[in-house]
């Protein structure tokens, strides 16, 4: 969470900071930012400004550590998930980079400058490289669970943690029920899957095994012929998963 | 509220090849509103069986916290049924044959549902 008790002044060190990054007056401009991020350690901002300054050193490793703290005052901050994707591309790891514009973009949906990025990135991914699948991963928005509605493993995404996790699989649960039924009943014959779409993001559920599911959740951004043949695959790493665990 | 309305939005989306049958249902109690050419369904079963579904799919959405959902789609071997929110908790729902085009079924939903209400 961002430090909301933060009075008004904290703003001129973030100016500050800011304007000397601008001049290239990094280590003034370093300085200024890790004297405001000690006083409030929870101001996302001030994490946000040194992980810029040490972006524009080279310091990638040290930039990546200050937006990894950005995220843990803000889980949602754009400024940080893009900053997390500019590394990611820099080392022209495209799919963590189009993970963390995915999550910018679920975060300011109406900032052209990401979904201009996003498309850079998508398309700079060569089309046969598929989205590297890790079930395990609680940031890569795979969550499986067993038909009892436990979490087996994985998570929902950035910004949402494994209580969220356990409560998202609980509901999951009952929802592979019902689309179950509903599908029976209504001589639909097996259920494939259950997509749900809202203003931010897109969901689906879909049986791994007769005794788990997968839930697959991305940014609205991501197209839905994509997500479900992502998430068809994602099901076989699913499978794999289970048949080793 | 204006079923003629209502039967137009309707008739558009059973146009569609493919499209078994379309309703207007409150997700609140799964009743039918308004239906056209539900050709082989009880309204009634799809009506209550398409509410539970949506609001199950709320559910997920809520405890993961996103937005209300505008869509929701259950996919089966042999059809799907999808519905879309539309206003004063109204949904419009559509079962369908599994070859059908869905994307512009959903396009389509997604333009119409709004008007409802």
């Amino acid at each position: 969470m961002s430090d909301q008790s933060a009075p008004q002044q904290t703003l001129s060190f973030l100016d500050l900071g800011e304007r000397l990054r601008q001049r290239g007056q990094f280590e003034a401009a370093l300085s200024v930012a890790q004297a405001g991020a000690a006083r409030y350690p929870t101001l996302a901002a001030a994490h946000d400004l040194i992980g810029r300054i040490l972006a524009d050193q080279g310091d990638d490793e040290g930039a990546r550590s200050a937006w990894l703290a950005t995220l843990e005052c803000d889980a949602t901050h754009p400024g940080a998930l893009k900053g997390l994707a500019f590394l990611a591309f820099r080392r022209r790891d495209f799919g963590d980079a189009e993970r963390y514009l995915e999550a910018a973009a679920a975060a300011s949906p109406r900032d052209t400058s990401i979904l201009t990025a996003l498309d850079r990135v998508r398309s700079m991914r060569p089309a046969n490289a598929p989205e590297v699948i890790n079930i395990d991963d609680p940031v890569a928005g795979l969550l499986l669970l067993d038909n009892q509605g436990l979490r087996l493993a994985g998570g929902l995404g950035t910004g949402r943690d494994e209580q969220m996790a356990d409560a998202a699989a609980a509901s999951a649960a009952g929802a592979a029920r019902e689309a179950e039924r509903t599908a029976r009943l209504l001589g639909l014959g097996a259920w494939q899957h259950l997509l749900i779409e809202g203003d931010s993001m897109r969901t689906t559920l879909l049986p791994a095994t007769a005794q788990a599911m997968l839930l697959v959740r991305r940014p609205a951004t991501a197209p839905v012929g994509r997500l479900l043949a992502f998430a068809a695959r994602a099901v076989q790493a699913a499978q794999a998963w289970l048949g080793n665990s | 509220m204006n079923p003629e309305r209502w039967q137009r939005l309707l008739e558009d989306v059973t146009a569609i090849d493919g499209v078994r049958g379309a309703i207007v249902v409150t997700a609140e109690d799964g009743l039918v509103v308004h239906e056209a050419a539900v050709e082989g369904l009880e309204t009634g079963d799809v009506a209550a069986l398409a509410s539970v579904v949506v609001r199950r799919a709320e559910a997920i959405a809520t405890a993961s916290g996103d937005s209300e959902v505008r869509l929701c789609t259950l996919s089966a071997e042999k059809g799907i049924v999808i519905a879309a929110q539309g206003e004063h908790g109204l949904w419009l729902v559509a079962v369908t044959e599994p070859d059908v085009e869905l994307g512009r079924l959903r396009l389509m939903l997604g333009d119409l549902a709004p008007e409802l209400g």
